[in-house]
């Protein structure tokens, strides 16, 4: 979205693709941001509002490229639309999800909770349409669905689409995925009710997650006021991750701040190897150990076991005590960090090995942004999108290579 | 468009359950009798947003009956594409998200509701004129750029190379800042494993070689005056000559030094020619093999001490970011050059985040040796000796025989010229990043503060020097660095067409400031495109109004000129206010400081604001259905009102919302003329303000928040009690919240009973 | 070829030691990729039963202290689950160092401490008997070399490491079956103490 933001005022025409319902990518499913632990509803507020009064962009949700050819200044990009089964026509009014007899999955909420089968992808959804789930299509409830909107919005026979555009320059903003913490075979993830991720936390924080932004147990709903963090959850790490996925510290010292600003008697563990608060945000790191209920513990988790009513007991060596542990907690949160999404029609050439694209030398127009070019933070992504625009309006002026 | 000259047409929408809620009729006799809007001009659909809705909205204003539509019909939040005619100013009433979605259809209540959002639209279109842009005499597209390094540079080619003319000032003799020196460069292209060639010869020549950018050496900006598009700048050159140049906008990329080792004694820094900065060492290695200064011999034993003057209250509160990097790459040189030099970093946490997890496995792989722990000290014995609190094998280990310690010094950003005289002024720092955490409690005691410093401020001199009135600084933030203090949008200073990028704002590596120089030369260009088209830049973005003074009745009282976030405001001799109308982003705090209502805009006034509020009918005494105002933020709390609408959570029908662009543009006569004309109270809905704010327009809600901390002294000379009035800090995360902060403050009004203004 | 081990350095973090562990240990080679997380150490069944344990020791290679690593006991505990070595971040063979360090000490002639040495040999009693280690009857044979009572006493208290060995899936609670060929493996062994006594007189 900056980037598209920041080219269009600039004066350039603009194609945002989004694979997703909605955009707002990962952002949207953040309760706060780190250090100032300020939300990023209000900044995504600002470029929806900019996005909706700028002509110059066109928005295309559930489309992906499948293809790109051609050269600088001259790309052909075949994209490829999925069906939401609900067009333009869609007031969002809420009849259909009233309609709705089956429950699925909240993507939004990585499944924590479900929606009706037709539903709005979340409350700030851009477009502010809904969507009809796959699951329900071919079933009398989908024709159930149909007939209770007034509008005429809903159209079940959508098919997906394949056309294409014609662009001076391609930017990838495709960010990230969460690591699937299931292949962290020893902490139980999956299995072990009370072991969560760090972008489950933020939803269980969050008003409009599963919880209403209480942070519970998922096994019993009990106040979660032991509770423990653990860095590196597949970050640094040759059997999985080998980078580090840098936000994964400063978040989960926000983390350690959702809990202690609900519970007064709360205690929050953070176990890690280094903790990465870089440059300023060092300053973050400083007020949040300055909280004795905050312990910082430097120790990799060996294994997670479930101990009695569901806690989780850690495992490990606290390094600096030299000491073998076994605690258990109400809570563990595994800091996951972020894979490149992958599945990109690019050249090998223009990724390093992780799947991030980045400078490749050529003289062609293909930029990446945030994520997509690295394991980055929200501010750095934004810097690295506004760069990329300037990259791109270079090619769609013709200018010269650089 | 004059009063006289508007044709408003009214469209009320009775889809999306509005018409079984609220019955339509009604509405349209509010438009048509109350507000004597023609018959024929004023229509109900039950799709508005539909294709036929719009064509029949078209079909008025391509007859040329209407130019000025109002919708009644969904949030002015959604649906802004659909309902967009060109040349054909729009007015929204949100009868769905804030009235039917949160009251109970059919009830008097909600129709009362609805009625008044309508009637606030119709005053809202009598009284809101269509911006004419602000024509300046001509326009300056050229971009200055402060500061021949890496970021400098940067910026200067991409700026360049999109075609705009560059003026590139460094104070030096030589272009290249810091990392010319540099022998290697830390690795940013994968594997990310070796030092990499340091290419920065190669962006000078670039530079060089650029027409469009002309470069000033051995120059400072001593005056910049102006405004985007329009700035004067005087140059002064070190032989004293001095010219002035006209450009449109400026990034301040002015770097960083490093810290000063004369005050590392305590790591050894002058114990010994062997004890060097990691700048001094860089300088050896881009001559070649390091040699002792004491003795001309190559190093066979190196450690390198982290943190060296970073991460210490008593030196720099804040990490480097860098030096980890660069040690290991200093490390990594020093073991290719001759693999039988041992070499050590001592360190307290390891910082090479994403993929330069990579380099600190090079550098272990290379065999250097890490230690993680304290340094207690640095002495001349054994050779070098370092003592260390060895953190992991839990005991104090002399680090001894050691030929040469390296001392990673950090980074001071240059947001200020250093001085060494004393008669300087400190430049002004605000916003302290060790402002604590909310908690809930404490299980025991409190505990103190986080102690540190809270506030890094370095004596010096201005390095734009600008003749505005709120002082010659771009804003310094209490850690020493440039704005902006924003996450999501960092480059927005708050001086508009300025742009700060590379360390000067945050410690940063070459590759980090090279992505954000040309993310800064693109908010350049984008600033002085934007604004010689009379466009608003962030976060009002191509909004074309902008703040207009009636002198004649200006009163000379400076709050507008001391408010303004943005600076835009400067002072004539004789006191009177000058607006800069480019350096303005369209907030309003200045309308809202104005206590004699002089200050408005074309779309946008004290007037409108308060005939909106005076539309609303309100009830009498007797009827016991109280009216309280909310003045809500448009960015922050208005939404958060949709978003518990569109959670359907019940609020009360009492309440009657204004948007507004910013708390900070709310005046003390819009809560003064609400309680005259019988309202039993105001809410005023702001974004969080002070260190950690989250105000668009930096301090439009500080300001209204202090403004109101005076509402006391209106209220008393009105006779009304002090709980009728109150601020509140909301986000849009809080829109589960609303019912119960809107509920509580309904319980006060309760408690305080009617307001007596009523039916007077 | 195997070069001598340095002489006991004068002063900490003299990389001689460190340099001949990377250069002559098997796995040695990746010891300086350890970035000291713990992981090891706290994988291991009876890592709080270790003095040093493996992530220590790393460092204390590093460090140059030749003695004391060689005449922990932490080399001699392995019970060879390899969970820190499928665990380790940095893919470092922690069996493989342990163990090829405890060959070292014993050919140094780093007499392990006395329960150590007594542990090492219950273990090769348990080889020898079954064609594999058991940890249950190592541990027997361990506990009970201290006498019957101490043996019952030792055994009880250290019936949360058994508990935890089994959870790890390094203990089963049957007896051991004996390896098919077991005499085929003392024929290997034999060989193989050869071998290694080639090569210290070569050395």
């Amino acid at each position: 979205m900056s980037a598209a933001v920041e080219a269009a005022e600039t004066g350039y025409d603009v194609v945002l693709l989004e694979a997703g319902v909605s955009l707002g990518g990962r952002v949207a499913q953040l309760n706060r941001y780190f250090p100032k632990l300020c939300h990023p509803a209000c900044g995504l507020e600002i470029n929806y509002q900019r996005i909706r009064n700028n002509p110059k962009i066109k928005v295309l949700t559930q489309t992906r490229p499948v293809e790109v050819s051609g050269s600088r200044g001259a790309y052909k990009v075949t994209v490829e639309t999925t069906p939401r089964y609900v067009n333009a026509r869609c007031t969002a009014c809420g009849d259909c999800a009233k309609a709705a007899t089956t429950q699925v999955k909240n993507a939004f909420n990585y499944g924590m909770d479900t929606v009706p089968a037709a539903y709005l992808p979340h409350p700030m959804a851009f477009p502010m349409r809904y969507v009809v789930s796959p699951e329900v299509i071919g079933t009398p409830e989908a024709e159930a669905i149909k007939s209770a909107c007034k509008y005429g919005a809903v159209d079940l026979d959508e098919k997906p689409q394949t056309f294409d555009l014609h662009v001076a320059a391609v930017i990838w903003a495709t960010g990230w995925s969460p690591y699937n913490a299931e292949k962290l075979e020893s902490y139980g993830y999956g299995q072990i009710a009370n072991v969560i991720t760090n972008v489950e936390m933020e939803r269980l924080a969050a008003d409009t997650g599963p919880t209403q932004g209480r942070i519970l147990r998922p096994s019993d709903g009990q106040e979660a006021k032991r509770v423990a963090l653990i860095q590196c959850a597949g970050s640094r790490d040759l059997n999985h991750l080998p980078y580090c996925s840098r936000i994964c510290c400063l978040a989960s010292l926000k983390h350690a701040a959702y809990v202690r600003e609900q519970y007064a008697d709360s205690q929050v563990d953070i176990y890690y190897i280094d903790i990465r608060a870089h440059d300023k945000l060092e300053s973050f790191y400083k007020k949040v150990k300055a909280d004795p209920q905050v312990r910082f513990v430097k120790s990799k988790v060996a294994s997670i076991t479930e101990g009695d009513g569901g806690k989780p007991v850690l495992h490990g060596e606290d390094t600096l005590a030299r000491e073998i542990y076994d605690r258990d907690y109400d809570l563990v949160v595994l800091a996951v960090g972020m894979e490149p999404t992958g599945g990109l029609p690019v050249a090998n050439s223009m990724t390093d090995d992780y799947g991030f694209v980045v400078p490749h030398g050529d003289d062609g127009a293909i930029y990446s942004a945030g994520v997509a070019s690295g394991p980055l933070d929200v501010s750095m992504s934004v810097q690295s999108a506004t760069a990329a625009a300037l990259k791109a309006i270079q090619a769609a002026r013709g200018g010269a290579t650089a | 468009m004059s009063a006289e000259t508007k044709k408003p047409g009214v469209y009320l929408c009775s889809g999306c359950g509005i018409g079984d809620a609220v019955p339509m009729a009604a509405l349209e006799k509010v438009a048509t009798r109350e507000y004597k809007i023609p018959a024929e001009r004023c229509k109900t659909h039950d799709y508005l947003c539909g294709e036929e809705g719009l064509a029949m909205i078209r079909a008025d204003i391509e007859s040329g009956e209407v130019n000025q539509a109002i919708i009644a019909a969904c949030s002015p939040r959604v649906n802004v594409d659909k309902f967009r005619f060109d040349g054909t100013q729009v007015v929204r009433a949100n009868l769905r998200e804030q009235v039917i979605w949160m009251t109970e259809p059919g009830k008097d209540d909600t129709e009362m509701l609805a009625a008044d959002y309508l009637r606030m639209a119709l005053v809202e279109a009598r009284k809101v004129g269509l911006p004419s842009r602000y024509e300046g005499e001509s326009y300056s597209e050229r971009i200055l750029v402060v500061g021949g390094g890496l970021s400098g540079l940067t910026a200067a080619r991409e700026a360049a190379t999109m075609g705009y003319e560059v003026l590139l000032i460094e104070s030096t003799s030589v272009l290249g800042g810091h990392s010319r020196r540099w022998s290697k460069r830390t690795p940013h292209l994968p594997p990310y494993r070796e030092p990499q060639p340091n290419d920065m010869e190669e962006l000078v020549a670039a530079v060089k070689g650029e027409s469009r950018i002309k470069v000033c050496l051995n120059t400072r900006v001593t005056k910049t005056s102006g405004a985007p598009t329009d700035f004067t700048v005087e140059l002064t050159q070190e032989d004293g000559a001095v010219t002035e140049e006209r450009v449109g906008a400026i990034i301040m990329a002015t770097g960083w030094r490093p810290y000063d080792a004369s005050k590392l004694g305590h790591l050894g820094y002058g114990i010994s020619p062997d004890v060097v900065t990691s700048v001094q060492f860089e300088e050896m290695l881009a001559t070649g093999a390091p040699k002792r200064r004491s003795d001309g011999n190559a190093p066979k034993t190196v450690a390198f001490l982290q943190c060296a003057g970073s991460r210490d209250d008593d030196h720099l509160p804040y990490c480097s970011s860098v030096c980890c990097s660069a040690s290991l790459k200093q490390a990594i040189q020093i073991r290719e050059a001759d693999p039988s030099t041992s070499v050590y970093i001592v360190y307290e946490e390891m910082r090479t985040p994403g993929v330069a997890e990579e380099f600190f496995r090079a550098a272990q792989a290379a065999g250097v040796i890490f230690i993680k722990g304290k340094v207690k000290g640095v002495t001349a014995q054994d050779g070098l000796t370092v003592k260390v609190d060895d953190e992991l094998l839990r005991e104090e280990v002399p680090l001894a025989g050691l030929d040469m310690v390296v001392l990673a010094t950090g980074m001071v950003p240059n947001a200020v010229l250093p001085v060494d005289d004393d008669g300087e002024p400190l430049p002004e720092c605000d916003i302290n990043p060790m402002s604590p955490i909310p908690v809930a409690g404490y299980a025991g005691e409190q505990p103190e503060a986080p102690t540190g410093q809270p506030c890094v401020t370095y004596k010096g001199a201005p390095i734009l020097n600008l003749q505005y009135r709120q002082g010659p600084h771009v804003p310094i933030l209490a850690d020493g660095f440039s704005d902006s203090h924003f996450i999501c949008f960092p480059y927005e200073t708050r001086r508009t067409g300025i742009y700060t990028c590379g360390p000067v704002r945050r410690p940063m590596d070459m590759a980090e400031s090279a992505e954000d120089a040309t993310g800064a030369a693109l908010k350049a260009i984008q600033a002085v495109r934007a604004i010689s088209q009379g466009r608003a830049l962030h976060p009002r973005s191509g909004d074309l109004s902008f703040p207009k003074i009636n002198l004649n009745a200006c009163t000379k009282c400076r709050r507008c000129t001391v408010e303004c976030p943005f600076g835009a405001i400067d002072e004539t001799e004789e006191g009177y206010p000058i607006v800069n109308p480019t350096r303005c982003r369209r907030c309003g705090t200045c309308m809202g400081a104005c206590p004699v209502r002089t200050i408005s805009f074309d779309n946008y006034t004290v007037d409108m604001m308060t005939s909106m509020i005076k539309a609303v009918e309100v009830p009498d005494e007797e009827e016991e259905k109280p009216r309280v105002l909310i003045l809500a933020c448009q960015n922050d709390a208005y939404p958060a009102l949709d978003m518990a609408g569109i959670a359907r959570t019940p609020l009360s029908p009492y309440v009657r919302t204004l948007p507004v662009r910013c708390l900070g543009s709310v005046s003390l006569l819009c809560v003064s003329d609400a309680l005259s004309s019988g309202y039993d109270g105001v809410m005023l809905m702001g974004c969080k303000s002070g260190d950690d704010y989250q105000c668009h327009f930096v301090r439009g809600s500080a300001m209204a928040q202090e403004r109101m901390m005076k509402v006391g002294e209106t209220l008393q000379s009105m006779m009304l009690e002090k709980e009728r009035v109150e601020t509140f800090e909301i986000a849009i995360a809080d829109a589960k919240n609303l019912p119960d902060i809107i509920g509580k403050f309904m319980e006060t009004i309760d408690s305080v009973g009617p307001n007596p203004f009523k039916g007077m | 070829m195997t070069k001598p081990l340095p002489q006991t350095a004068a002063r900490k973090y003299d990389l001689g030691f460190a340099q001949w562990v990377y250069d002559n240990i098997e796995g040695g080679d990746r010891i300086s990729l350890c970035m000291q997380c713990g992981m090891c150490s706290g994988s291991c069944p009876i890592g709080d039963q270790m003095d040093n344990g493996p992530r220590k020791t790393f460092m204390m290679i590093r460090a140059g202290m030749k003695e004391e690593v060689l005449s922990s006991s932490t080399i001699w505990n392995c019970t060879q689950c390899y969970n820190c070595t499928v665990r380790c971040p940095r893919q470092i063979k922690v069996t493989a160092v342990l163990q090829s360090l405890a060959s070292v000490a014993v050919a140094e002639g780093y007499a392990p401490q006395k329960p150590t040495l007594k542990f090492s040999k219950a273990f090769w009693r348990s080889v020898s008997w079954f064609g594999k280690t058991d940890e249950r009857i190592v541990t027997a044979i361990y506990y009970f070399s201290y006498g019957l009572m101490e043996g019952f006493r030792l055994a009880m208290a250290n019936l949360p490491i058994a508990s935890r060995m089994v959870k790890a899936g390094r203990m089963g609670l049957l007896l051991p079956h004996r390896t098919k060929a077991a005499g085929d493996l003392r024929a290997i062994v034999a060989e193989a103490e050869k071998i290694q006594n080639r090569k210290r007189a070569g050395s």
